[in-house]
């Protein structure tokens, strides 16, 4: 069938190719195209299978929400039906052919992902469109859906590890955006409305706050006007405002916060502090650094808790990056009677960044493991379309790829210590413990200035 | 990650189907050592690594009372320390060489996994030779690795109901077949094996005739080959291991456990029934069976527990491969406020219509279609393909039978999907287990 249809491109804004990256590790060409109406489209071939992969990202999350969990509901609720087609009919077409299409919240943006067959893309991705551009947000699918999320509301307070990280960011971030939860608590899902799911998508589902990246089997000219085909008729109808984040400060003192669970055998606990945001110039080098302390199984604290003390399953240091800020994490479990053991050893082989500094040897083999460890994140059309829109909604200069081996190898010892200086936080550390609060208030009292809370509960 | 060991892998419903362009037999080489060991290669150079999967023939099915969990264990002994790497040197030499590893154990298998850049693929080689050849077990090493695999139980345990709920349904579901046990063993048993039980333990089954080794990624057989040969094959095999000829009586009755855990916020439910091993003809009709169950949003007990009847937030079903006859599981977690029974009765009424009415062949198609999809899903990697392959030797005798599975997928029919339901799906073979915060009291009894 001939179609003639009016391409809306203003601008081919760049190809890039690309240059040897880690091992001899490439980043395939791909196109980047500017629609009139703002939307981003990044298109990749990739023909190892018959798949296309398809990544949306809108650039509102947990921080633009004025309720708690607002958008996280809001993307959920997309999937209800659209002016073309119910729940259940698009529901059925997807699963029959064997497509996903899922699509989530995060604390920064918002996102849809689809994966599926080649010969299914006009299917899929006029489904796409349609959620995208005409969500109805039927009412009895998001009633059903709000009383679901209502227990895994209370089904996550059954595990520590699931809310130990929410907990850390209420306690690090205070009253900074960034403390804000991606879920709703059941306070806040009482808020949650038709009226406002539809407020926050008229705001910010707009096509010049989107981006998407089609990665996979395909002919980049032919998909390309598929995809405007579908989205050009979309126009912005709302200015979005954006929160503006400023970076968090130093915490002024120590603190715990005790999170009793009266049941609990083991605690689970983080320490950390001040942490860096996803596009910081240094982040290839910090992740060098970071390996040695607690990225890989002889990391510094993997093995002094797990393999020298035989205290713990794991034990693990990250930072953790958002788009303006971040934190860094220690991050490890032990049994209840052990807890003061485990805390003052991470602790003291934490401190070692410091006392003990980084080699050259130790650093040479970071260096191999972060450059051997690289190429297979980006080897599937899923992670490749990920990492394309990731480039754009988090401001990361797509040069990260083809210069991820120079970073690496420029690192010196006397840099690698001095950005342990200047980034890793030392003073003033923030402690979350859950376990049972009567067998382990004394040992939280030695960190910090202590909150105490029941399992659950808000900070 | 740098997490390793972890037991486990029960959800690996992957798919398969023909696919001629993406995995056919001329981009596979097999090639057997004069010791028996067989190796597997795929030359891809889609990135600049490569990857090892040793699979050995042991899991938990190989253990008896007393040294249960030992096959896991081991799988940690099998990082600390060897004659020429000493204890920390197996991790220590594969990171600086820019590799990562990882392992885990499940019933049938202990697989170890290595990702590397293909350059360091011959300091691999290394390593796993003289772990399989020349492992130290020393004593100290063993007592602090007891501490760590405490720790792995007890945070699987506190974290996941499912785990805890599991470890009572096969203990009910089995009670003379080594199923009976969980993978990670009784505590007891992790504080009470010698280490002469270690050491008859690496000598039996870590014996190259009791391995599979699949090797995918940016390399050549024929360096592949000359490498295997020259470290490999010079290991030799240890004594036969034990045949496990127990099999499990047939089950007469419903079987039922009841776990108390005062934190937990709604009932969760298992329900298991033994079916065959994965050899048997049915499998194909019971792993369709199970994604028209449970796979997707238009699934059956999708459709009728969470969306219809918003009775659960969740549930899905499985069947593990399996050497011996296993369990078909379904498993649902309430919404708030719903009883016990009443989303165990809505379970069953969903297994009972299958039985009575059968499926449609819309449904059969649609998961026909799926497993086309996710096969290319599961083998767009290196280590997809790596691990299909190892299963499919270990699990059917033949990675070869990983091509013909649409063969076998196409032949099932919707009366094959009727009839192993209305075999295998009935109360009488069925176990049942609920995890919940109310006390099975006494008082409530009289």
């Amino acid at each position: 069938m001939q179609m003639i249809y009016k391409v809306s491109v203003v601008l081919l804004l760049t190809v890039l190719s690309c240059c040897v990256s880690a091992g001899d590790f490439k980043l395939p060409d791909y196109e980047k195209v500017k629609l009139e109406n703002g939307m981003t489209l990044l298109l990749m071939e990739h023909k190892e299978v018959p798949l296309i992969n398809i990544q949306v990202r809108v650039s509102a999350g947990a921080v633009d929400s004025p309720i708690e969990g607002l958008s996280d509901v809001t993307a959920e609720a997309l999937r209800f039906g659209n002016k073309s087609m119910t729940k259940k009919e698009m529901e059925e077409a997807l699963d029959f052919i064997g497509a996903n299409l899922s699509t989530w919240s995060g604390v920064d943006v918002s996102g849809l992902q689809s994966s599926f067959h080649k010969k299914d893309k006009k299917t899929v991705i006029d489904i796409i469109a349609n959620t995208l551009m005409s969500p109805t947000f039927n009412k009895d699918e998001l009633d059903k859906y709000l009383t679901r999320y209502s227990s895994q509301i209370e089904q996550r307070k059954e595990s520590p590890k699931a809310l130990v990280g929410d907990y850390f960011k209420s306690l690090y971030f205070s009253d900074h955006p960034y403390s804000v939860q991606v879920m709703a608590t059941q306070k806040s899902l009482s808020k949650i409305n038709k009226s406002a799911i539809e407020n926050f998508y008229q705001k910010y589902y707009q096509p010049n706050n989107i981006v998407i990246a089609v990665v996979g089997d395909f002919q980049v000219k032919s998909m390309k006007q598929q995809v405007l085909k579908a989205f050009s008729g979309w126009k912005n109808r709302h200015k979005q405002n954006f929160v503006r984040i400023e970076k968090m400060k130093q915490p002024p003192s120590a603190q715990v916060l005790l999170v009793n669970k009266e049941d609990a055998k083991e605690t689970t606990f983080y320490i950390g502090g001040k942490g860096i945001a996803r596009n910081n110039e240094d982040y290839v080098a910090l992740e060098v650094i970071n390996t040695i302390l607690g990225g890989r199984f002889t990391s510094w604290l993997n093995d002094a808790l797990r393999v020298n003390a035989g205290l713990t399953y794991s034990a693990s240091s990250d930072f953790i990056t958002l788009k303006n800020d971040g934190y860094f994490r220690i991050s490890t479990f032990t049994k209840t009677s052990t807890t003061e053991e485990a805390i003052d050893l991470a602790l003291k082989t934490y401190y070692q960044l410091w006392n003990k500094g980084i080699n050259e040897s130790i650093l040479k083999s970071a260096k191999a493991y972060v450059k051997g460890q690289f190429p297979p994140k980006f080897e599937t059309a899923g992670e490749l379309a990920e990492l394309l829109v990731d480039f754009e909604v988090l401001n990361i200069n797509p040069s990260f790829i083809n210069n991820f081996n120079t970073n690496v190898n420029e690192l010196t010892v006397e840099k690698a210590n001095d950005l342990v200086k200047q980034y890793f936080p030392k003073d003033n550390l923030q402690f979350v413990l859950i376990g049972k609060a009567d067998d382990i208030r004394k040992v939280a009292k030695k960190y910090g200035s202590v909150t105490e809370i029941e399992m659950g509960d808000q900070l | 990650m740098s997490v390793k060991k972890i037991v486990g892998a029960l959800f690996s419903c992957l798919m398969y189907v023909s696919l001629a362009h993406s995995l056919s037999l001329e981009e596979i080489d097999e090639f057997t050592l004069k010791n028996g060991m067989k190796i597997i290669v795929v030359e891809d150079n889609s990135i600049p690594n490569a990857n090892m999967y040793l699979f050995w023939r042991v899991g938990s099915r190989n253990e008896y009372p007393g040294i249960t969990g030992i096959s896991h264990f081991f799988e940690h002994m099998m990082f600390n320390g060897s004659k020429n790497y000493g204890p920390k040197m197996f991790d220590r030499v594969m990171e600086a060489s820019g590799g990562a590893n990882n392992a885990y154990t499940t019933e049938n298998i202990t697989a170890y996994t290595n990702w590397f850049p293909v350059e360091s693929m011959e300091t691999i080689f290394q390593l796993e030779a003289d772990r399989i050849a020349h492992l130290a077990i020393e004593k100290d090493v063993v007592e602090s690795e007891r501490g760590v695999v405490a720790s792995e139980r007890r945070t699987g345990l506190e974290n996941s109901n499912f785990r805890a709920i599991s470890e009572e349904v096969k203990n009910a579901a089995f009670r003379a077949h080594p199923y009976s046990w969980p993978v990670i063993g009784h505590a007891s048993d992790i504080e009470g094996w010698s280490l002469e039980d270690l050491v008859t333990y690496h000598k039996t089954y870590y014996s190259p005739n009791n391995a599979v080794v699949v090797i995918s990624g940016d390399v050549k057989v024929s360096e592949v080959k000359a490498l295997a040969k020259k470290y490999f094959e010079p290991i030799q095999n240890g004594p036969k291991p034990r045949n496990i000829h127990t099999v499990e009586p047939e089950q007469k009755g419903e079987r039922r456990v009841y776990l108390h855990k005062p934190s937990i916020s709604s009932p969760n439910i298992m329900m298991a029934w033994h079916i065959p091993e994965s050899k048997h003809e049915d499998y194909y009709s019971l792993d369709i069976l199970s994604s028209i169950l449970s796979d997707g949003y238009t699934s059956r007990l999708y459709q009728s527990l969470v969306d219809e009847k918003q009775l659960a937030s969740g549930v899905f079903s499985y069947l593990p491969k399996s050497i011996d006859p296993n369990l078909f599981y379904v498993y649902a977690v309430a919404n708030q406020d719903v009883a016990s029974d009443v989303l165990e009765k809505a379970m069953i009424e969903v297994i009972n219509d299958v039985i009575k009415k059968g499926v449609s062949e819309e449904e059969l198609q649609k998961i026909k279609n799926n497993q086309s999809v996710n096969f290319y899903r599961t083998i767009q990697t290196i280590n997809g393909k790596s691990n299909e392959l190892g299963s499919y030797e270990v699990y059917f005798g033949d990675y070869k039978r990983l091509l013909d599975a649409p063969k076998y997928y196409e032949k099932v029919s919707l009366e094959d999907i009727q009839r192993v339901a209305k075999k295998y799906l009935v109360k009488a073979n069925r176990t049942v287990g609920i995890i919940d915060l109310k006390e099975d009291s006494h008082a409530d009894d009289l």
